[in-house]
């Protein structure tokens, strides 16, 4: 009995690495690129007049990555409302400033997030995690199920010239300092 | 010139309006979605530490991996629960200790349904259910919610089909196969049809198996039927065997819906009604079958929901109930006493409620359910009581086992209140008012509040009051030496404190601690000293459980918890007070899946149950702490669509035992020794 409950809080202090849930998934997959469309300067980040989405994930996530693809152009045909739209899936550690984006959303990269979270600041697109802990790292949005579903926006990378929302967003949002 | 610039400010204008119009769009759009899985993550629990109540959820596929085949072995993963049997083998889980002899204290809903019997307000028919047919068990701690009109009183177990289907979350048509010890057989479908308004969704499942385990010496060593009969006391194997069907069906068109359910469970007759080891063919059928209509719609800030439905439920037995050449009286039976026992429950109930979301930051739901529930057919037969001839006799009549006149008729009314205080704390308050056509039991309020200090940090304080109604078998029994039905028993009453606190670690990992007080009054007992039902104990019961999930690496997943539970029993009409008898104060749970690849995992679970004292005047000693380990390998091909499942089950063969009451079977009830399953699952 000892014995177990030692085991047990021995297990309990080696923690963190992660398992996706799908219907988080499935809700920013659906929510972020309509979040996108609200910027009103979203003509400035097409790339040859079509948007690209990146998803940037760690190697053993791959899998993960490719689903949140099928499921948006599942449900979008090609097009965000009028823009014609890419996918690209990118490995964390192959994602640098050359790397032509018109927003970036995140998989849980264990050592890249604020690599990251800096090349989408630089390149003034917007950058959505799948996990709000990276909203410290320098991520604009992340969506929560809480006891409803919650967008936190990163209030400390709002404020630059090369994004600019409608205001009514900035109203549904939860801002995180 | 005029006319140019009118025009050009006429097509800004319009462009204006244009974008406008696509941002509200857009807008519109998005609230839709964020409303949408909202509703997705709350009726699938995804959001469950967000919620006013104690709960663990079990994804089927998880459950799956672990190697676990039912309902039952899934339950045995939950904090705070245990499971208990009795001579007719009618497992049930308790629920933090709460009155471990009866069987009512948590209720079972298959997607939404109340399945309990009313025979013995138990669903250990239902234990059975192979785990490939359920896409997720819910298990809330405690009396729970307040607005199905039902007491759940310790516990409730909320069982989700894969009929439950939401846009983006379809599930997979599946065939399932399953062979195992004990000659264990399985096979069973689940299979969807679906067009744009209108659903069917089907799944069926046979199952059978030989199980014999050792059991004895019987209670005739114990001198139930007297001491001149002690000599005939056997040992041996009881008869555990299984052989079931089900086939569920769930429609829904537009805003109706049909559900429905057609159980046929028949069991061996375990360690015999009248506690006398039976014959391997003696068998027990707990049939149940059920059907519901609904319509829910939604109009404005208003949704209403309309439920109507029947259930069936059976306890038909047929064995012989003592051995040769029993002495009952003088009278010698030499071929021993055959019984057949039949008695048939029909419960109708309707039940209204109306959710109002006019008023800002309120929820408002209030509704009534309405329950009539009655035997329709009974019938007793037994060999000659009076001459000793094994011929069965008719005893319908003239010496019932039970009372063919038995109805209640039960009429709940809820009102309820979901407060949004502010983006930190929200509060549920409401109440139940309860009537029934044998016992009026007022008003029983619950509150309960949620306060979120940032994402990582939630806290609940629930209080809660319920109630547990008597069973058929506790009200109703005839003519039997053991059991004494009781009319006048008053319900069994819970005033429930919890207090929980829930740590995000990471967006997947958390950890759940809890604490609760339990005052329970009017527990009913019965003894063989007193085999009548009555109102007599009281137990005020406390503890806390912890529970923690997440992973060590990358590739694994971690689940473990701890559960701590004491209390004490006074006796009322003994004037005595004694520890909680029969319960296990530690209970330690947990599994562990590491993925050795995408294809392949391996996977085991482990349990260990404290020891438990004997109810006064037991001298026997302590029902001995066990730990089992069951172990799986799972190989999913991925290309097929198919999963093959490999468990070894109690590894180290351990012995566990569940309680036998005393003056019963004088050793516990044994279980499963070391045993082994081989499942395949393909999708579509």
């Amino acid at each position: 009995m000892k014995k177990i409950t030692l085991l047990l809080l021995a297990l309990i202090t080696i923690l963190q690495a992660y398992s996706y849930d799908d219907v988080l998934l499935k809700a920013q997959a659906s929510i972020f690129p309509k979040i996108m469309l609200l910027d009103k300067k979203i003509e400035e980040k097409l790339i040859d007049g079509e948007i690209i989405y990146t998803i940037v994930y760690d190697q053993q996530d791959h899998d993960t990555a490719k689903e949140i693809k099928k499921f948006i152009d599942e449900n979008n045909n090609g097009f965000f409302d009028k823009y014609a739209y890419k996918i690209n899936l990118v490995k964390s550690s192959e994602l640098s400033s050359l790397t032509q984006t018109s927003a970036i959303y995140a998989l849980i990269t264990s050592q890249n997030s604020k690599k990251i979270a800096n090349i989408a600041k630089e390149k003034g697109i917007i950058s959505f995690s799948y996990d709000i802990n990276d909203l410290k790292n320098g991520f604009l949005f992340s969506l929560m199920l809480e006891k409803s579903a919650v967008l936190y926006l990163n209030k400390a990378n709002l404020y630059t010239n090369k994004v600019d929302f409608v205001v009514s967003l900035l109203q549904m949002v939860k801002f995180v300092d | 010139m005029k006319y140019k610039i009118s025009s050009i400010s006429l097509l800004v204008l319009m462009s204006l309006s244009n974008l406008s119009a696509k941002t509200d769009d857009l807008l519109s759009s998005l609230s839709s979605d964020m409303e949408h899985f909202s509703e997705v993550a709350t009726i699938t629990k995804q959001n469950e530490h967000y919620q006013p109540y104690i709960i663990s959820v079990f994804q089927g596929k998880e459950l799956e991996k672990l190697g676990v085949s039912n309902l039952k072995e899934a339950l045995g993963l939950v904090p705070g629960v245990d499971m208990a049997t009795d001579n007719a083998n009618t497992q049930t889980p308790i629920f933090r200790g709460s009155n471990p002899l009866a069987y009512g204290q948590s209720k079972l809903f298959i997607d939404g349904i109340l399945v309990n019997n009313v025979f013995f307000d138990a669903y250990s028919e239902y234990l059975s259910l192979p785990i490939e047919m359920i896409k997720r068990v819910e298990v809330v701690r405690g009396p729970g919610s307040k607005v199905d009109g039902v007491n759940a009183y310790a516990g409730s177990v909320n069982v989700i089909t894969y009929a439950e289907n939401f846009k983006g979350f379809e599930s997979s048509d599946k065939l399932v196969f399953k062979y195992g010890s004990y000659d264990y057989r399985m096979g069973g479908f689940i299979k969807t049809y679906k067009t744009d308004d209108f659903k069917i969704f089907i799944d069926f499942y046979y199952q059978e198996d030989d199980k014999k385990l050792p059991a004895g010496p019987d209670g005739l060593s114990q001198g139930v039927f007297g001491t001149s009969n002690i000599a005939l006391s056997k040992s041996g194997d009881a008869p555990l065997w299984l052989e079931e069907y089900s086939l569920g069906l769930n429609l829904t068109y537009k805003d109706f819906s049909l559900k429905a359910r057609m159980l046929e469970h028949t069991k061996g007759s375990a360690y015999g009604i009248n506690l006398a080891l039976p014959q391997e063919s003696d068998r027990v059928k707990l049939p149940s079958q059920y059907l519901e209509l609904g319509y829910n719609k939604k109009i404005n800030n208003y949704n209403i929901d309309i439920k109507a439905g029947v259930k069936y439920d059976t306890f038909d037995s047929k064995s012989k109930l003592t051995p040769d050449d029993l002495n009952l009286s003088g009278i010698i039976f030499q071929d021993g006493i055959y019984g057949e026992h039949f008695a048939k429950q029909r419960t109708l109930y309707q039940s209204t409620y109306i959710k109002y979301s006019g008023i800002d930051q309120h929820v408002i739901t209030t509704g009534y359910r309405f329950i009539k529930e009655e035997t329709i057919d009974m019938s007793s037969k037994l060999s000659n009581r009076s001459t000793g001839d094994v011929a069965l006799v008719d005893y319908t009549d003239t010496l019932p086992f039970f009372d063919k006149d038995a109805k209640r008729n039960t009429f709940i009314f809820s009102l309820q209140d979901e407060y949004q205080f502010n983006d930190k704390i929200s509060f549920i308050y409401g109440f139940n008012y309860e009537q029934t056509s044998h016992k009026d039991a007022g008003i029983e309020p619950r509150v309960s509040m949620v306060y979120q200090l940032d994402t990582n940090n939630i806290f609940k304080a629930i209080y809660s009051q319920s109630r547990r109604n008597a069973s058929w078998q506790e009200m109703f029994t005839m003519n039997n030496t053991a059991r004494i039905g009781n009319e006048n028993l008053e319900p069994e009453r819970v005033n429930a404190f919890e207090a929980a606190y829930v740590k995000k670690l990471s967006r997947d990992t958390h950890l759940q601690t809890n604490i609760f007080y339990l005052l329970n009054k009017n527990q009913i007992y019965n003894s063989s000293a007193d085999p009548e039902y009555r109102n007599v104990v009281d137990t005020d019961i406390y503890g806390f459980e912890i529970e923690y999930k997440g992973h060590i690496s990358f590739v694994d997943q971690l689940y473990l918890n701890y559960s701590y539970t004491s209390g004490k029993s006074n006796i009322n009409d003994e004037n005595k007070k004694e520890s909680l008898p029969n319960i296990a104060n530690h209970l330690i749970k947990g599994y562990y899946i590491y993925n050795l690849s995408s294809v392949l995992s391996l996977s085991g679970i482990a349990k260990y149950v404290g020891s438990k004292d004997r109810v006064s005047g037991d001298a026997r000693e302590k029902v001995k702490a066990y730990s089992t380990l069951d172990s799986t390998l799972q190989y999913k091909n991925k290309k097929c669509n198919y999963n093959l499942t490999l468990s070894i089950k109690n590894i180290f063969n351990t012995k566990v035992t569940f309680p036998s009451p005393p003056n019963t079977y004088s050793q516990d009830y044994e279980q499963e020794r070391r045993n082994f399953l081989i499942a395949f699952t393909k999708e579509f």
